[in-house]
């Protein structure tokens, strides 16, 4: 089994200066620039950061994914720590766009919660994810926590696919929702540029949080102190 | 070896049959609790019997399938089975067809207690009991995998159905809306396309989940 | 709602923008912290 390293590089501190510095050139893009849009006004804006969101939280869940199957065929822990950033940085994000789809949803659809299939999809991952998350913290030994939570994490997200299929062949009985589906040329300048900052931001993210799950991991896995001859001897 | 791992569940089953008495009482208290919960709106009762019905069986599931390692936990007989020439496919498949039958036969026995209380009955009692074999299936699969991981926690009564509940929410909406149509009427024909979806979802995790078993138990 | 268009609504563009920048930021912070508290278990 391989030993977890600590990585000690700058990259996720210039990746998250990067995500920021975008992030505020597309939101003033997204909020005074672009034009409003036909039908529904100002509100629309709130697009700009929504669907950079749901983007980069479904990489995050397939990261999630492959650290998973990865560390299952490799059995190495630095990909168990690579899946616990992933775990909590898309439990998150997907917090983050339930939070976003009730307040777009409330302006545009006149409820805060409705049975989107895409956000009843996504309030099922997050769940799913928090389990998870709670089930590391229950379990004392790591490599059974790895293995475990990889388990888990690849049941999770088969499912993930299957659940947005039900929901939405159930969804498709009770009403029709409409969101913009085209997205003319206008828009999409503050919405690739928030697109790039929340990627370079999750990734600085998810360097850091594997560095402090490895950090822990080798505490946990560290051999016991070796005792010199006279300590061993006030022992016997 | 697989007949062998069934046999023995089902009488390890057999002999804590006081058990599923219990359950059964717990899944019949709860059908009584949600009729409270809406209470004597006997249209919306019938509306929503078979969510009531599939809530109770999902609560009684997880005493059930938190139960089902129970003894494979006293005296470290996991490992002892483990330890025999016998692969743990065999052991997966012995508990979680065993666990599935039990789920099953709950089913069947709160479906009258659902008719009373719902005044929900229905003549499709072969595609009822159809759509609870395949309902079940899709409880047990998972369930029997995360209970054998739990099991061996402390807090295994709050991380199951924490594990649990989110997973099975296609197997549950299709399972409800099935025996929703089965009771209050199909006119567009619309169960059969639920039970499909229900039959997708027992065979990708009836095979993902023997699959990822071995992982989950061995030392 | 007139005709399917809707009106104003700044408050909430403002509200997810912020609550999107805050999420980030407690986050971010958070990691700062517990990488400290990591770090310091280490020396151990």
């Amino acid at each position: 089994m391989e030993m977890p390293r600590v990585s000690t590089s700058r990259t996720p501190y210039v990746l998250l200066a990067l995500g920021v510095a975008c992030l505020l050139t597309g939101s003033y893009f997204g909020l005074f620039v672009a034009p409003a849009e036909e039908y529904m006004g100002n509100v629309q804006r709130i697009m700009y950061v929504h669907v950079p969101t749901a983007w980069n939280w479904m990489l995050s869940v397939l990261f999630a994914f492959g650290c998973a199957v990865v560390f299952l065929f490799k059995n190495d822990m630095n990909w168990d720590a690579r899946l616990e950033a992933g775990l909590e940085v898309g439990a998150l994000m997907a917090f983050l766009l339930c939070c976003q789809g009730a307040i777009w949803a409330k302006p545009t659809w006149g409820v805060w919660w409705d049975w989107d299939p895409r956000l009843t999809s996504t309030a099922v991952l997050l769940f799913s994810l928090l389990g998870i998350v709670a089930l590391r913290h229950f379990v004392d030994d790591p490599v059974k926590r790895a293995i475990w939570s990889a388990v888990a994490t690849i049941v999770a997200s088969i499912d993930l696919p299957i659940v947005y299929m039900s929901v939405k062949w159930w969804n498709s009985l009770h009403q029709q929702q409409s969101t913009p589906q085209t997205v003319s040329s206008q828009f999409h300048l503050p919405l690739r540029v928030n697109a790039f900052g929340v990627l370079f931001l999750m990734i600085g993210f998810l360097m850091l949080r594997s560095r402090i799950a490895a950090m822990r991991l080798q505490h946990e896995l560290a051999a016991p102190p070796v005792l010199t001859g006279e300590e061993a001897g006030e022992l016997a | 070896m697989l007949t062998a791992a069934l046999r023995k569940e089902l009488l390890l089953q057999w002999r804590s049959r006081s058990q599923m008495m219990a359950v059964f009482v717990f899944g019949a208290a709860a059908l009584l609790l949600f009729s409270f919960a809406i209470g004597p709106n006997t249209e919306a009762l019938r509306t929503f019997s078979a969510g009531f019905l599939w809530l109770g069986l999902l609560l009684s599931s997880t005493l059930t399938l938190a139960e089902s390692f129970h003894a494979e936990m006293e005296n470290r007989a996991l490992e002892g089975l483990l330890l025999l020439p016998s692969n743990p496919h065999a052991l997966y498949y012995g508990k979680a067809i065993a666990n599935w039958l039990q789920l099953a036969v709950l089913g069947v026995a709160l479906v009258p207690v659902m008719v009373v209380l719902y005044d929900a009955g229905t003549t499709q009692l072969l595609n009822l009991l159809l759509i609870i074999v395949l309902g079940t299936a899709g409880l047990s699969a998972p369930g029997t995998l995360y209970a054998a991981m739990t099991a061996q926690l402390k807090a295994k009564q709050m991380i199951l159905p924490l594990l649990l509940f989110p997973l099975i929410v296609p197997a549950l909406l299709a399972s409800v809306k099935a025996t929703s149509f089965a009771i209050l009427g199909d006119p567009m024909g619309q169960a059969t396309s639920w039970i499909v979806l229900l039959l997708a979802f027992d065979l990708i995790y009836w095979s993902l989940c023997g699959v990822l078993f071995r992982l989950v138990v061995e030392e | 709602m007139n005709q399917g268009v809707v009106t104003g609504g700044w408050e909430f563009v403002w509200a997810a923008y912020s609550l999107t920048a805050a999420m980030f930021l407690i986050y971010g912070v958070s990691l700062f912290l517990r990488r400290k508290g990591a770090k310091h278990d280490q020396r151990h």
